[in-house]
């Protein structure tokens, strides 16, 4: 690699270009607000060029028939032909039309006129404001045919982004990331520990980055784009660009605080109406009433303040950029015990050398997210998590935490008694240099590094009541820590040419990515003390003396466990390591004495360490026919250490045509914009693949400490299955757009069409027994179908200096199908009392993905006994088959607003929360309801099966944000360069009949959770409630 | 002129350079191939990949680990109520999971079990299949000679293999099998009953010979000996009949030989407290012949009430299993009464009373619990209520399968929290069963005198039992329910006596095909070689 940088490097010594005959031109360049520094200034048809200096003055040598082009992102670019001139001064306009905006793809860049595919791009001004946890978040309603979903009002929590549906069966179905050219893989802040209460799924990977810092976010839709990203592009790539330096050096602020609180909660029957239909259902009231009358909603929620603040330092000079950004945010949950706090810190730099022929760019980052959460989780047994706790609970309860419930989980016992934190450091760099080789050909280097460490402890005291066997009295507590290290090399060239009429343009390349995770967990039991923070000693100094006797004995172990209770060893106390020896090939165990300083009763411990390889060659060739007719071409060779043998490589290909009509003479000059496209491509799909399944491999079954603080010393297990023929799932799409303005950009939008095919779906199935793994990954012989149609449409009805006006939309069908499958698999598992095994949803041929298979629910019987007890298919499914967005931009003088709406239409969702907990059986056991159950005829000694009377519409559309905005005027001699204030509105209402608290809901279990491995669409399970939330915030320039 | 001068000398000054750029492209390209040939395999950080020639099976790494986890499984199916426990109890009139209210409707997995209305969809019918195939097959790898396991370890593996094999011949009626060696593609053969019948007996035979001699007094009976490969060849030839169609000539005498050789190990009719033979984790009395570590807790914990918490377990019980009327009265006693001292026999156990409870009991009897129960506040007996405030007696009957609140039905309590919340340790073979087969065996040769003589011994050391008159099939399956209920013999016990498609409480007569569970809708998606059993 580094041989070959050099190589490139000094080729280039020799590439210098001589010029004659020549005069020298001077000239100063700026905008609307001022000198314009950075600017490229260069003689058309040659590399002699030059740079703006911080004045935004040049000199360049030219002859006068030479033709000098002005051009800078986010600018009009300019052809002056030299002539007599000796001094030419420009004025650069900004670029405002959207369809001229650059737009970042895979490897390159075009604009929304010129791409072949199907690619929308969002840059920074138009991003939601308020709280934003995550980047997807900024763009949800943006765009036609991404759905974004979050899955619950939790700070930091998961987002669900859908690209033209959903085509995959398992998990996984987001899109490719790729920050700054590194394309990202998987989370890093471990998953809550399951210590009784149940787990939730991953949390988002993307909450390191700052919304702040990033400047604008692209999302491929199509084949034809994505398929630069080969065995990785099937469900769409979404390219999030970060800020670079501009300007003539300015110091950016800007602050905002938050008020937050639950939008919607449940009404529950209060104090005597509790006790009175305690009495209905033949309880005793007294014995029930403990006297007090708390809202328990309330109880664990709070309104919350939270606040932001970002430092930025941007300055562009002759030969480069330099930005450097802080920011800190603390975003309190609306639940108590909840927070995400973000520290980031970012430089992004370039600077250029030898006339502009070698660019050197970095971008930097380091973010540290220090995270809360309360006991939620989506797959809660029968006593619920906290937010289950707090709907059964009995009103006349004492909020003291060591309230005996006699049976039931006080929310004021788990809110005082678990503890769950987490911090993740991670680091993300891009380094890379170009260098131009010739006119045209540009070679690049680039070095990626992605580095994150995550760990998390989560604890549940001696205190806690009815916790979960053999907690009360000892405590539990676990410690899980994450670390991944992803480093990209790439290197690609890029050549463009004029020939003629024709306009050349082919990048090639070869990228190597290795993805290397390591997870750590260990569990604890019996703690000496019942506080957190001793607590947290305790489980790390244990952890480290047992981590110290575990490395004496083997350096590369699988497990280890401490305890006076060893089942099935030769040794009944003490500890045993667990070790492998691959350079032998052997499997070892070993035992040792009890070490000092494991303070815990009972500690268990287990090691992963996989690392997976990408290496890959690309290439994209872009053909424009006289401006007229675009024509590109991709193809991506990608090889996975994840694939058998037979597939290690895999082939994507992908081409396209676009027929720039406007360029056209018939066309009449009203379109000033008009290009049709149409596109084929072969993606792939290889995400929530694991290390080595397809292989058979052996280690040490997992250990972890039993209710009495005992632990099983392993045996030896297999892991993964003999598969050579596993490969990456393989998705086809067809698809044709327009892309069309009218009176000069006026109004604007797309029409796109698509069908995409899905085949060989990934899936873990039950193997053909006897097998070494029950289940086994394998491509399913399916197709997944997805096809529809997306409309977005802008009018920019005015624009003047003091007034501007203009809405906008989105519209997006899209119908699912599972094809060609041959047998059903139950999904959509259920959770609370008395539904273990319980499903919603099955996956089956002829029906969308997510269609509900539910008994239809007829009423009660005389007895009250629910009738209907056939579970049979449902022409309802989770996935909606309408999204839509909507916005509107007002500004007159100063003032400006603005509003986001979204919505979503034609889907189902289960309320497993009422499933669970507000059915006549609740209020016979003295758990609390809502009050439609006491009429609703249902007996108390009904079982409350899976059935459609939970299912409901989940139709909605929400005012996702509202937003006024004062620019203060300010005399240019101010220090202060620009001064905002705004006042943001989040989740202002939602326009829905759904009876659950929000109907934008999923519940999420850990993904070993899941029934059949199918992941859940559509389930509410007692979500994190939603915020609504008030921002006022400030930007300031200096 | 001058103009075009300019042009073609850049033209020329062009080609030189590409020239040079076409040779630095040589060894560019070449590092390039370099750089690219980069390896694909994954590395061997944290698990040993499997190499050899065949590159799917090479033996196992370490055979002993093998082993452990092997029965690590075992004790683990052991421990849990659902699954293998459910599937040979709930099917019988022993026990049944109500439906009480919201709670354990789950899906009606619970009541399908119980009225024989289980489909092929089954939860654990699937979970069964999966767990005791994949035993198997773990087993063989063990057996396999490129995994060069001692002679010992190769016994155990035969014994695990044939326990394994066992349960699913019992269960399905066909047995897949697969060599370790067998590609991917290959998919397993099928065994007729009849062949797997075979290849059980061999393995235990083997195991027979190879496995280490008995300690009847042993504190660590957790891996197999002679006596436990004995005991396991005598039940599968008692049920020759049930397999094969009929006893082959000398299946029955080789239960009584096989029996007698357990008996010349020392092991022996215990003559203590009967409840007293189910306490672990250390089984060393002499009716002990096989137990796993695995906790006895949700044997436990999953019939008794929320409230009924131990110092140990604040959060109590499940309220789940009962058991029924019928199986009550099928032992001597107070029909309506089974406290401590009511005069019941002693295999039905007792519910402590306000006396009785005390620090130690903590208000857990054993055997069957009825009525009024009581636990301990750390300083006093105190009579228990439910949660809704109401006092909390079990009550003997049940209105059904659905429509139950939280006091109706007997808990039945082998493994009692009195000894502990959470003791380890559960009994999978026993010498009283042993003893009972070889009197069953002498009954079916025609020896029903000996077979008498032999139950009136057993019924001698259980206290408030009378001796029997005579012994006819129904006593005699009436007798291995009383000494073993809830120890996983019932449904296997009522097929080979015929009664397993009779109607009991909450079950209606049928035909025989339950006797068979149905093969998994999963397993023949995987397998064509699998046949759906009749009648499902």
């Amino acid at each position: 690699m580094k041989k070959l940088l050099l190589l490139i490097f000094s080729a280039t010594v020799l590439t210098t270009s001589i010029f004659a005959q020549e005069t020298t031109i001077t000239g100063k360049i700026s905008d609307a607000s001022g000198d314009l520094p950075g600017v490229s200034i260069q003689i058309k048809g040659t590399t002699t060029g030059a740079i703006s200096d911080a004045n935004g003055e040049y000199t360049v040598k030219a002859n006068q028939n030479d033709v000098i082009v002005f051009s800078f992102v986010g600018y009009a670019t300019q052809e002056i032909t030299v002539g007599t001139q000796t001094v030419i001064n420009i004025t650069m306009a900004e670029d405002a039309t959207q369809l001229s905006e650059v737009v970042v793809i895979g490897y390159g860049s075009t604009t929304i006129k010129d791409a072949t595919g199907a690619v929308v791009a969002v840059s920074s001004e138009d991003f939601n404001g308020g709280v934003i946890s995550s980047p997807e978040q900024l763009i949800q309603g943006k765009s036609a045919g991404v759905q974004i979903t979050s899955t619950s009002g939790s700070p930091g929590d998961g987002v669900q982004l859908r690209i033209r549906g959903t085509s995959s069966i398992r998990s996984n179905n987001n899109p490719l990331y790729v920050v700054d050219g590194v394309p990202l893989s998987g989370g890093t802040q471990p998953a809550s520990s399951d210590v009784g209460y149940g787990t939730s799924g991953d949390t988002n990977p993307l909450n390191f980055i700052n919304p702040n810092d990033i400047e604008s976010i692209s999302i491929l839709k199509d084949a034809s784009a994505t398929a630069i990203y080969g065995s990785r592009g099937a469900n769409g790539v979404v390219i999030i660009t970060t800020k670079s330096g501009k300007g003539s050096g300015s110091l950016e602020f800007s602050s905002s605080v938050s008020v937050a609180s639950p939008a919607n909660k449940y009404e529950l029957l209060e104090g005597q109406a509790f006790l009175d239909g305690v009495a209905q259902y033949g309880g005793d009231p007294v014995a029930q009433n403990y006297g007090s009358n708390t809202d328990w909603q309330d109880y664990i929620t709070r309104t919350s303040v939270s606040n932001k603040q970002n430092l930025a330092y941007s300055k562009g000079f002759k030969t480069g950029s330099i930005r450097a950004s802080l920011g800190y945010e603390d975003q309190q949950g609306v639940m108590k015990n909840s927070y995400m706090k973000r520290f980031t810190t970012r430089l992004n730099g370039n600077k250029s050398f030898l006339d502009n022929k070698l660019n050197l760019n970095l971008q930097a980052t380091y973010s540290n997210v220090k995270r809360e959460d309360p006991p939620i989780s989506g797959n809660a047994g029968f006593q619920g998590d906290i937010l289950g706790a707090a709907y059964s609970a009995n009103p006349t309860w004492s909020t003291d935490p060591d309230f005996d419930t006699g049976g039931q989980r006080s929310p004021a016992n788990m809110l005082t008694y678990f503890q769950s934190q987490g911090a993740t450091n991670r680091i993300l760099t891009n380094l890379s240099a170009d260098y131009k080789i010739t006119d045209g050909l540009v070679a690049k280097a680039t070095y990626g590094l992605d580095k994150a460490t995550g760990e998390g402890v989560t604890l549940i005291t001696g205190d806690a009541i009815n916790a979960g066997n053999g907690v009360q009295g000892f405590g539990q507590g676990q410690l899980n820590e994450n670390r991944s290290f992803n480093n990209l090399v790439e290197l690609t060239l890029n050549y463009t040419k004029e020939m003629g009429s024709i306009d050349l343009e082919i990048v090639g390349g070869y990228s190597f990515q290795s993805f290397r995770n390591q997870w750590h967990w260990a569990g604890a039991r019996g703690f000496s003390s019942n506080e957190f923070g001793a607590m947290e000693d305790e489980i790390r100094s244990s952890y480290d003396a047992g981590v110290a006797a575990a490395d004496a004995i083997y350096d590369n172990y699988n497990n280890w466990g401490i305890s006076n209770d060893l089942r099935n060893g030769t040794q009944t106390t003490g500890g045993f390591v667990s070790g492998i020896n691959t350079s032998e090939g052997t499997l070892n165990q070993a035992y040792f004495a009890r070490p000092t300083g494991v303070d815990v009763e009972a500690i268990a411990a287990n090691y992963y360490d996989q690392t997976d390889y990408l290496q890959s060659y690309f290439a994209r060739g872009n053909f424009t026919i006289s401006d007229k007719y675009i024509i590109t071409a991709t193809l991506r060779v990608d090889g996975s250490s994840k694939f058998g043998s037979e597939n290690t490589y895999g082939v994507f290909p992908s081409g396209a045509v676009a027929w720039k009509l406007s360029e056209e003479d018939f066309m009449p000059d009203f379109f000033s914009t008009m290009k049709l496209r149409a596109g084929y491509g072969i993606v792939g799909n290889q995400d929530g693949l694991g290390y080595g399944e397809f292989i058979r491999r052996e280690r040490w079954a997992d250990v972890g400490v039993g209710s009495s603080r005992e632990i099983g010393v392993p045996g030896t297990t297999t892991q993964g299955s003999v598969n050579p023929g596993l490969k990456w799932e393989e998705t086809s799409q067809l698809a044709a757009g327009i892309d069309f303005g009218i009176l000069n950009e006026k109004i604007y939008g797309s029409l796109d069409f698509y069908n995409k095919q899905t085949t060989d779906l990934l899936l873990r199935r039950d193997a053909a027994q006897p097998a070494v793994a029950n289940q086994i990954y394998d491509n399913l012989d399916a197709i997944v179908e997805n096809k529809g149609w997306e409309l977005s449409l802008t009018y920019e009805a005015v624009e003047t200096e003091d007034i501007s006006f203009s809405i906008g939309g989105n519209v997006a069908k899209n119908n699912n199908l599972v094809k060609d499958f041959a047998g059903e698999l139950n999904a959509g598992q259920i959770y609370g009392q008395g539904l273990s095994g319980a499903y919603a949803q099955r996956l089956a041929g002829g029906y969308p993905l997510f269609t509900y298979h539910l008994r239809e629910f007829e009423g009660f019987d005389a007895n009250g006994q629910p009738i209907g007890d056939n579970q049979t298919y449902l022409n309802k499914s989770a996935l909606p088959t309408w999204n839509t967005g909507a916005s509107l931009n007002v500004r007159y003088k100063s003032i400006d607003f603005a509003a986001y709406m979204t919505g979503q239409f034609g889907h189902y969702i289960y309320n497993n929360t009422q499933n669970g907990f507000f059915t006549a059986g609740s209020i016979n056991n003295a758990r609390n309801v809502t009050p439609d159950v006491l009429t609703s005829g249902e007996s108390g000694a009904a079982e409350a099966a899976v059935s459609t009377r939970f299912l409901e519409s989940g139709n909605f559309f929400r005012m996702q944000t509202m937003s006024i905005g004062y620019n203060v005027s300010l005399n240019s001699s101010s220090m202060i360069k620009s001064l905002r204030f705004n006042l943001t509105a989040q989740n202002l209402f939602v326009i829905t009949k759904y009876s659950g608290l929000d109907p934008e809901v999923s519940s999420n279990p850990a993904n070993y959770q899941l029934l059949n491995s199918l992941p859940t669409a559509g389930i509410d399970y007692t979500a994190y409630p939603r915020p609504r939330t008030f921002t006022l915030g400030l930007n300031a320039s200096f | 002129m001058h103009h075009s001068n300019l042009i073609n000398y850049k033209k020329k000054k062009m080609v030189n350079k590409n020239k040079y750029i076409n040779r630095l492209w040589i060894p560019a390209f070449m590092l390039w191939f370099l750089v690219s040939s980069c390896s694909l395999q994954i590395d061997e950080t944290d698990s040993l990949i499997t190499e050899g020639a065949s590159d799917i099976f090479n033996g196992v790494a370490d055979p002993a680990a093998s082993l452990t986890n092997i029965y690590n499984n075992i004790s683990g199916q052991a421990g849990d109520q659902s699954n293998l426990y459910a599937m040979t109890e709930v099917t019988t009139d022993e026990l049944l999971v109500p439906t009480r209210g919201t709670d354990w409707g789950d899906n009606g997995v619970w009541r399908t079990l119980h009225a024989h209305t289980w489909g092929s969809t089954h939860s654990q019918v699937l979970s069964v299949w999966n767990n005791k195939n994949s035993a198997v097959l773990r087993a063989t790898e063990v057996i396999d000679p490129l995994s060069n396991a001692s002679v010992a370890q190769v016994a155990e593996a035969k014994f695990a293999r044939a326990y394994n094999m066992w349960v699913i011949m019992d269960f399905y009626g066909q047995v897949p099998f697969r060599n370790p060696t067998d590609g991917p593609e290959i998919i397993p053969s099928v065994m007729t009953r009849a062949e797997a019948y075979d290849l059980i007996v061999s393995d235990l035979e083997d195991a027979i010979a190879d496995l280490p001699v008995s300690d009847a007094a042993s504190a660590d009976k957790t891996r197999p000996v002679k006596a436990t490969a004995r005991f396991w060849l005598a039940k599968v030839k008692l049920n020759a009949a049930v397999y094969l169609g009929a006893y082959g000539a000398n299946d029955l005498s080789d239960v009584i030989s096989l029996v007698d050789a357990i008996e010349a190990e020392g092991y022996a009719l215990t003559s203590g407290n009967y409840f007293d033979i189910f306490v672990g984790p250390a089984y060393t009395n002499t009716d002990v012949i096989w137990s796993v570590n695995a906790g006895m807790a949700n044997r436990a914990w999953n019939s008794l009430h929320y409230n009924q918490a131990h110092t140990d377990n604040g959060g109590g019980g499940w309220n789940g299993f009962t058991t029924l009327a019928e199986f009550y009265d099928k032992f001597e006693g107070p029909t309506a009464d089974n406290s401590l001292g009511a005069g019941q026999e002693e295999r039905r156990g007792y519910t402590q009373t306000l006396a009785s409870t005390d620090a130690a009991n903590q208000g857990f009897g054993f055997g069957f619990q009825l009525g009024q129960m009581y636990g301990w506040d750390g300083t006093s007996a105190i009579p228990l209520e439910t949660r809704t405030g109401d006092p909390l007696v079990f009550t003997k009957e049940l209105p059904g399968l659905i429509g139950n609140n939280e006091v109706t039905g007997m808990r039945l309590l082998k493994y009692s929290p009195a000894n502990g919340a959470w003791t380890s340790g559960v009994v999978m073979a026993r010498f009283a069963d042993a003893f009972l087969m070889r009197a069953e065996a002498k009954m079916r040769s025609g020896d029903t005198g000996g077979a008498l003589a032999d139950v009136n011994i057993l019924r001698g050391l259980r206290a408030n039992t009378t001796a029997l008159a005579s012994l006819s099939e129904a006593d005699m399956l009436d007798e291995r329910a009383r000494e073993l209920y809830t120890e996983g013999w019932r449904r296997n016990d009522m097929i080979r006596f015929g009664t397993f498609s009779s109607a009991w409480q909450f079950k209606e007569s049928g035909d025989n095909h339950t006797d068979l569970f149905p093969i998994p809708s999963n397993a023949l998606l995987s397998n064509p070689g699998l046949i759906q059993n009749p009648g499902y």
